[in-house]
């Protein structure tokens, strides 16, 4: 009897764990994973979030967090006075919106007063506190039962605050962001958190048990906590009287009080097989710790559960867009009155907001429709064969710069994400940690490393040893008691030389120092371990098997659309930025290469189409390369429009010609498109004389606070032929994939562009609009207030959440103005209707997407009609 | 003659520009006036430092024209602290464009640096007081220029209310010695009949005074709150701070030397300053936050420098004070570039090369030895010493004995004899400036001797046994003790910049 009690005690146990960790799990879904910024990552911050509408989840965070989703009123105007948004569209949203909204009312009251509320300016404050509006509001209080939304629930300290104790949040805020740096710190503090090898919740019981930061009642509660996280977060939340039905929502509460610091925490649980529970011991300390700040005060008094909407609003409302004056509403039957108060409750900011924005996304699409169509129309004259080929990542940068580079004639340009198909983990000559050179969402699968001959690598190796022991030497008498009292005098006359020369002379003296390094390293030219070595210590395979070379080259080539037709010289060209003293230079970088240059990729799979054994088995494939053929591998600088070789092997003769004709065309195209960018970026002169320097400038100048624009003003990802677009000038806003539906009878190929590329796009761009229309939420705050911490991130002023997204000087163009539009990502597929519907069917993450609004769909068939999808 | 002339004529010109340059500040507030004029205004402001530079290297004498006094201390000092004031206003133009108060940084900057520069030519006291306080009061507008930002006005308010405390202080410690002297003229005052007729109650007093309201602005414990609370600031005004107003202890004692050199009190300066170098140093050790380790640094580095002070070295203070000054300013204007890689060279895998570390200490003990010799034997000295050696000891490990291979060792060599020469030609050079005007070679009381000494070596000690046993309570505590005291107020934090979201909806009001 005793054993089987036991059993089911055991077994209930079990359960209940069970429960809590898949509860914590399912909460995780409100919150995105944040990686170090030293590989800045583009994510969606909702992309668990996609079952539901983009609507839905504006709501919800407008209750939970208070952060509007949709763009502002003034950021619409504003676009509105540019052009941006074309009133025929907003009209048509709003007839769309009445006709699945039905009011008993007649429609010249509803759509007069929907129109005004759309057009005109908001109601003034002061009309809500009339006296006549209260009056008649306290009149028509029976009416507003059915003016509810669901109370959403929060956190208790977050309910203690609306009775007036503020401070608990804001501790409790404080002391989380304080353990959560220290213990996530990588930047090598001298003297790290006490015991976090235990883990996070150990580690916090042990340190928050002493902490003079607290009273000893609280200490001694801490000191009292059960030994395990899962223990002590069911403990706390039985304690707070959450109840097991809210729990998830509760827990999601408490992610998104911080979402920085417990992204970081999600990122290391998915990352580090070590840290599985990291999340649960973050959930754990943030509950417990609010059970001890809020010990005193529970239980507290009961919340009005029925939060109910004020009149007032309505009644201003009616009154200043609907011209229904307050004695009026004496007059009208009690049914109009409800049905008057319920149009104005439910067509709120968030409706109108919904109805601008969607205005604005369709005036783009628009515009860019008649772009192409009408291009279309012209372009028909046949083609010269081209003397080389280059495949760009499909980065909005990549477009003005392949544009230029057309308008010279004989080159052929393609669009591919810059991660080429290659899932790998790079690792640069000599250093420790490898970077994981593709999309965010999947993991690699080979490693490449660069590596030399011995008798290279060994001068090499001390000479870049130097470097590190110059820094580590200065770092670590820092960080000396005695040494550091001189440090100043011994190192001052130096740093100021350097700080004088940066500063009077940026351009100048940042590429003095970039060569003085690079002359001193002297790097060799490295090779890649392509072939397979068998490498116990890592988890990953070094390099590729002969029939991995083979594959990734041809899924590649045909990913890239090219399969035929092959130039004398094929040119893959990654991309990377340069700015310096900036935290954010990963953001600048290839969003598909996860942050970091793709030039290593490029270089790869170069390299692999060069190989013998590779084109001959591509040939069987009917896949045809001919002999004079050769592949080489550039780096596009997208801070400086220019393209740095970094594979060139033994060229043939009309590979040789080519490339002749190319180093002496590019200065002229790298002027054209510095022209064009340069003229973007905010300038105190009104005139650039000599944009290359200013170009110049901008990569070295350490007081740059916008290096460039990066992939700001992204708007459309458009999968077609480069024949469709090669004409216009999409003004460097949109992303660029080949794809020829002939080509692709089965779909797969464009199933793999919406899967792998598209998503990426769909991650940068919502990354640009969270950033935009919530940039204190999910963009990560004013450059000029920012400071690094621990080594993996950035926080606002004296101390923060740990930030996500883009800094506000990267979607603004001043405090003033916005420079980045938010609109969702248009994807323009051109292929037959039969080729999208079935995408549709076959991929229903992506149909979700389109229909819960988190991007938008088109598609141009093969006779140039254009479709927009629901 | 033509010496006549130029001694006349550099201060006039030294003042001429400052006031066209802080007409250009102003002017640059005008909407009407547009934003290119910048760099107009850049081009304005650095005249007085060039000017400055004139004066360092053509005067050796003092030089009164009006109520300023222009000798080669002040001329230095301004030198100073005008070339940071350009360096943070030339790095504004690009690292705030796009800013909402853009003008207003530059006017108050200017304004700030330029007070401060006042400050130290002022030989009158009034105007001592005055331009003093001219400049707390701009550095405190420029923390609170982002009023909108709860965090920034938290903090400048703090700020504000200890800079007036302290300038208050000063204000009577001021008054009481121009009551006590009969005279304003600082240069009067400090004369050695005036001095003379101060009770021994009264220059403990004046003393006190003048400690107190120089230990605030240099942030030592207990005032170090206002410092680390400023981390809220854009980077460019933590860096200007460096330009004579946390190290304005360093500049004030010096000016003020010959009334309290050899005061008894100055035992509490020493105390206290020893105190906040060990909690400076700490707070750098434990915490993460890169600006945050920062100000901890200047906490400890401020104390230093007070401390040389209150040993009667001035000249190595001033050094200290200037050096560390631009030092710190580079350090944070480069703030941004503090997210790399652990590239660290890999010490660990290699055997401890004991012979290189044995010559590293015999070269170590050599420097030490021969400054302690060169600089004439006790007092300060003796700290410098043991600190030059233990440095060179800890530089050459870092760079020669650990260096890669020939190649690395040489290099590690060629570094450190950069370094060295660097030291020594400016420690020349300010020295032989300077040792006319400031006072020197006044034997330090032994127990502040005693009492650094033991700081140094007693916190070196703590640090290096309490480190390898890490979860121990002690290091426990004391950690915590650590970042408890090196964490901001409560209010000068917000989880999220919300004022952000707010500054979204005023465009257009603002157009």
């Amino acid at each position: 009897m005793t054993t089987t009690l036991a059993e089911t005690l055991i077994w209930e146990k079990a359960v209940e764990e069970l429960d809590l960790q898949d509860l914590v799990k399912a909460a995780s879904s409100v919150i995105a994973p944040l990686g170090p910024i030293r590989q800045f990552a583009a994510r969606s911050p909702w992309s668990g979030l996609e079952q539901e509408t983009f609507e839905q989840i504006a709501r919800q965070f407008k209750d939970l967090c208070d952060i509007e989703l949709f763009p502002n009123e003034s950021v619409l105007q504003s676009a509105r006075n540019r052009g941006e948004i074309d009133g025929k569209f907003l009209d048509e949203g709003l007839q769309n919106w009445l006709g699945q909204h039905s009011f008993e009312l007649p429609r010249t009251a509803v759509e007069p007063f929907c129109r005004a509320a759309l057009m005109e300016n908001p109601p003034p404050n002061d009309l809500i506190t009339l006296p006549d509006v209260k009056r008649l509001a306290n009149k028509l209080s029976g009416l507003k039962s059915h003016l509810k939304a669901r109370p959403s629930v929060k956190p208790v300290c977050q309910r203690f605050e609306q009775i007036g104790g503020e401070w608990a949040l804001k501790d409790l805020n404080r002391h989380m962001i304080k353990w959560c740096k220290l213990f996530l710190d990588e930047s090598q503090a001298v003297w790290p958190m006490p015991n976090r090898e235990n883990g996070f919740y150990q580690a916090w019981r042990q340190l928050a048990s002493l902490d003079p930061a607290l009273k000893l009642e609280a200490r001694t509660q801490i000191k009292n906590l059960p030994n395990e996280a899962d223990m002590a977060l069911k403990a706390a939340l039985s304690q707070l009287e959450i109840s097991h039905s809210e729990t998830r929502e509760y827990l999601e509460a408490h992610l998104l009080a911080l979402p920085g610091w417990a992204g970081m925490m999600l990122w290391r649980t998915e990352q580090q097989t070590k840290n599985r529970s990291l999340l649960m011991d973050y959930l754990a300390v943030r509950i417990s710790m609010e059970l001890v700040l809020l010990k005193p005060f529970l239980p507290l008094p009961k919340q009005r559960r029925e939060e109910q909407e004020l009149l007032e609003p309505f009644i201003a409302a009616w009154l200043h867009w609907g011209n229904l004056p307050i004695n009026g509403w004496y007059q009208l039957p009690a049914a109009e009155q409800k049905a008057r108060l319920n149009l104005a409750w439910q067509f709120d900011k968030m409706v109108r907001n919904r109805l601008w924005l969607e205005a604005w996304e369709k005036t783009y699409e628009k515009q860019l429709r008649e772009k192409i169509v009408l291009v279309q129309q012209l372009a028909a004259e046949p083609k010269m064969p081209s003397i080389a080929q280059f495949v760009f990542c499909i980065d909005v940068r990549s477009e003005p710069f392949r544009r230029k580079l057309e308008q010279i004639g004989g080159f052929e340009t393609f669009g591919a994400a810059g991660f080429f198909g290659l899932p790998i983990e790079t690792c640069k000559l000599d250093h420790h940690h490898s970077h994981p050179s593709l999309p965010v969402m999947s993991k690699p699968q080979f490693k490449v490393m660069e590596y030399l001959p011995d008798f290279q690598y060994k001068s090499f190796h001390e000479r870049l040893q130097t470097v590190h022991s110059l820094k580590g030497t200065f770092k670590t008498m820092k960080h000396n008691l005695l040494a550091s009292l001189l440090l100043p005098e011994v190192s001052g006359p130096w740093l100021s030389m350097q700080t004088l020369a940066r500063t009077f002379l940026p351009r100048g003296a940042g590429r003095t120092f970039r060569k003085l390094i690079d002359t001193w390293m002297m790097k060799p030219d490295v090779e890649l371990s392509l072939d397979r070595t068998e490498h116990p210590e890592t988890e990953l395979p070094i390099g590729f098997s002969e029939d991995e070379k083979i594959q990734y080259a041809k899924q590649a080539l045909k990913t890239i659309g090219l399969t035929d037709h092959f130039a004398p010289f094929v040119v893959i060209c990654g991309h990377g930025s340069r700015s310096v003293n900036n935290p954010y230079a990963a953001s600048i970088d290839c969003g598909a290469c996860g942050g970091a240059s793709s030039a290593f990729n490029a270089r790869v799979l170069a390299e692999l189409c060069n190989l013998p054994h590779v084109r001959l088995a591509l040939k069987a494939e009917g896949i045809l390369i001919p002999e004079d053929t050769v592949f080489a591998a550039a780096e596009h600088i997208t801070t400086l429009d220019e393209l740095h070789w970094v594979y060139l092997p033994k060229l043939s003769d009309q590979a040789e010609e080519a490339l002749t004709r190319i180093q002496a065309v590019l200065p002229k195209v790298s002027e054209e498109a510095n022209t064009e960018r340069i003229s973007k970026l905010p300038n105190l002169k009104t005139k650039i004389k000599h944009p290359k320097m200013e170009a110049q400038r901008l990569s070295e100048d350490w007081s740059e606070i916008r290096p460039e624009w990066g992939l700001a003003g992204n708007a459309a990802f458009i999968i077609g032929e480069r024949s469709l677009t090669e004409a216009c000038d999409l003004e460097g806003r949109v992303f660029l994939h080949n794809y020829n539906w002939i080509k692709d009878k089965n779909g797969a190929l464009l199933a793999g562009i919406i899967a792998g590329p598209a998503t990426v796009s769909q991650w940068i761009n919502l990354q640009y609009y969270a950033s935009s229309v919530a940039p204190h939420f999910y963009g990560s705050g004013n450059k000029a207030t920012q400071t690094v911490t621990a080594g993996i991130g950035v926080m606002q002023g004296n101390g923060s959440d740990l930030l996500t997204g883009l800094p506000w000087q990267s979607v603004m163009q001043s405090d003033h103005t916005l420079y980045h539009a938010p609109i969702r990502l248009l994807v323009v597929i051109q292929a037959p209707t039969e080729y999208v519907e079935r995408l549709l069917n076959q991929d229903p993450a992506f149909k979700q997407k389109v229909q819960n609004g988190w991007l938008r769909l088109a598609s141009i068939d093969p006779e140039g009609n254009w479709k927009s999808w629901p | 003659m033509s010496h006549y002339l130029e001694f006349i004529s550099l201060p006039a010109a030294f003042l001429t520009v400052l006031a066209v340059s802080m007409a250009s500040a102003i002017l640059f507030l005008f909407k009407k006036v547009p934003l290119s004029f910048v760099r107009y205004h850049i081009g304005i402001i650095s005249l007085p430092p060039i000017v400055a530079l004139c004066g360092v290297l053509s005067s050796n004498r003092s030089v009164m024209a009006g109520p300023w006094r222009f000798d080669p201390l002040s001329w230095l000092l301004a030198l100073f602290v005008l070339t940071i004031g350009l360096i943070v206003q030339r790095y504004s133009v690009r690292y705030l464009f796009g800013d909402r108060f853009y003008r207003k940084y530059f006017t108050l900057l200017t304004l700030t640096t330029f007070a401060d520069t006042l400050t130290w030519l002022s030989n009158d006291l009034r105007l001592l007081l005055a331009c003093w306080g001219v400049t707390l009061l701009g550095l405190t507008w420029l923390i609170r220029l982002n009023k909108e930002w709860a965090a920034a006005r938290k903090a400048a308010a703090f700020t504000g209310q200890q800079f007036l405390i302290s300038w208050l202080i000063l204000l009577a410690a001021v008054i009481w010695i121009a009551q006590a002297a009969g005279e304003w003229q600082l240069s009067l005052v400090l004369e050695k009949n005036n001095l003379a007729q101060l009770a021994s109650w009264e220059r403990t007093g004046m003393n006190l005074l003048l400690i107190v309201s120089m230990m605030i602005p240099a942030a030592q414990f207990p005032f170090q709150r206002w410092l680390l609370d400023s981390v809220v600031a854009p980077t460019p005004v933590s860096a200007v701070m460096h330009a004579g107003i946390v190290n304005a202890g360093g500049l004030m004692f010096t000016r003020f030397a010959p009334l309290i050199s050899g005061e008894a009190v100055q035992m509490i300066l020493v105390i206290l300053s020893g105190f906040s170098i060990l909690l400076g140093t700490g707070m750098m050790l434990v915490h993460v936050d890169y600006k945050r380790q920062l100000v901890g640094s200047t906490i400890a580095q401020m104390g230093f420098m007070l401390i040389q002070c209150a040993l009667g070295a001035y000249i190595a203070a001033i050094i200290h004070a200037l050096l560390h000054g631009l030092f710190k300013a580079s350090l944070f204007l480069q703030a941004g570039s503090a997210i790399q890689y652990r590239e660290t060279a890999a010490f660990k895998d290699r055997r401890f090369p004991y012979l290189w570390v044995i010559i590293g200490g015999m070269l170590g003990l050599a420097a030490g030895i021969g400054y302690w010799l060169a600089s004439g034997g006790e007092g300060y000295p003796i700290i410098s010493t043991l600190i030059l050696a233990w440095s060179v000891l800890f530089a050459w490990s870092g760079l020669v004995a650990f260096g890669s291979g020939r190649i690395g060792r040489l290099a590690g060599l060629a570094i450190l004899g950069g370094a060295a020469f660097m030291f020594k030609f400016i420690h020349i050079a300010i020295d032989s400036l300077l040792h006319e005007t400031v006072l020197s070679g006044n034997q330090p009381p032994a127990p502040g001797l005693i009492w650094v000494l033991v700081i140094l070596l007693g916190g070196s000690a703590i640090g290096f046994c309490l480190a390898p046993k890490r979860p121990s309570k002690v290091f426990t505590v004391l950690y915590l003790w650590l970042v408890y005291l090196g964490e901001p107020h409560k209010d000068a934090v917000e989880s999220h910049p919300t004022y952000l979201s707010k500054s979204l909806s005023y465009r257009r009001s603002l157009r």
